[in-house]
């Protein structure tokens, strides 16, 4: 078949698909962050009240322990293994609030993948945006122009989603920060 | 009496667990939900020490240390930063501020107790 033409009907339908297509996609990507940040948000909530509420218990229950054993004669391998439990749900406690931070890291890192998710939008609307139409007797400047804003739209699209996403949480893994003091 | 320290941070979790572990060793705590609402606190009563966040809504960490240090009565308060962030230029802009130190998170509540113990003491 003999082309005598640019396709470039061809083309702008071919860019508006792979437009539409990728947008799709990231709307469900976005929805899947969002339904995530909320489950996220829950099960935090639902977790400190927890802790909260089983520490408070243990607290009041070594206050019974202590009561008890300043009345009565407790002998000392009983003490001894009653100071082991005190220390390590000490220890225990502090691993836990620890972890407990997660919610403050992964919102945060959500947040940011979700607004590259609609820096991509952007891009893909304005790829699917240069649709005006061309005069067919100055096909070859036409296509070059259509190409050019293209790539510019592209080009500021992607300065902006690198320039204004600084990567704020470097963590990988739950392990306690580094402290300075000045 | 009890020493006073405002924690502040958009993240209610980060905030719950920042004033239980101040609450466990014997400190009162005042929570402010970002920048601006730690000002309006810090403005209602003069605290023994500042923790924050860097990163919030509508005021940030470091805009808000350098409010405070503007008050005359927040000039020589410690002000820690509470942050997920941890490089050096970021921690050079928070000293610029007027912060007295940097601690990253996630923080062990061991750890943050002997700071901010050996900051404004028990």
């Amino acid at each position: 078949m003999e082309i005598k033409t640019l396709p470039i009907a061809e083309l702008r339908k071919l860019l508006a698909a792979v437009s539409d297509h990728g947008k799709q996609h990231l709307i469900e990507v976005e929805a899947d962050l969002l339904q995530t940040t909320y489950l996220l948000s829950e099960a935090i909530e639902k977790l400190s009240t927890s802790f909260t509420a089983v520490h408070e218990a243990v607290c009041e229950q070594q206050q019974v322990l202590d009561a008890l054993v300043a009345k009565y004669a407790i002998e000392k391998p009983v003490l001894e293994k009653l100071e082991t439990f005190k220390s390590k749900i000490g220890e225990e406690v502090n691993v836990a609030v620890t972890s407990l931070q997660f919610q403050d890291l992964t919102s945060q890192l959500i947040a940011r993948t979700i607004k590259r998710v609609n820096g991509l939008k952007d891009l893909l609307h304005e790829v699917e945006s240069h649709s005006n139409e061309m005069d067919p007797s100055h096909e070859h400047e036409e296509i070059v122009k259509f190409l050019e804003e293209i790539s510019n739209s592209l080009q500021v699209g992607s300065h902006a989603l690198s320039g204004g996403l600084r990567r704020s949480v470097g963590q990988k893994d739950m392990a306690t920060g580094e402290i300075d003091l000045f | 009496m009890a020493k006073t320290i405002l924690a502040v941070d958009d993240s209610g979790s980060l905030r719950q667990m920042v004033a239980f572990s101040l609450k466990a060793a014997g400190y009162d705590v005042v929570q402010a939900v970002d920048g601006q609402d730690g000002l309006n606190k810090a403005k209602e009563k003069t605290v023994d020490l500042v923790l924050t966040d860097q990163n919030m809504p509508i005021m940030d960490g470091l805009t808000l240390i350098k409010n405070l240090r503007e008050l005359g009565s927040y000039q020589k308060v410690p002000i820690l930063m509470l942050t997920t962030e941890s490089s050096d230029e970021m921690k050079a802009k928070g000293k610029a501020a007027g912060a007295n130190g940097w601690l990253v998170k996630p923080f062990d509540p061991k750890r943050l107790i002997e700071v901010v113990q050996k900051v404004i003491g028990s």
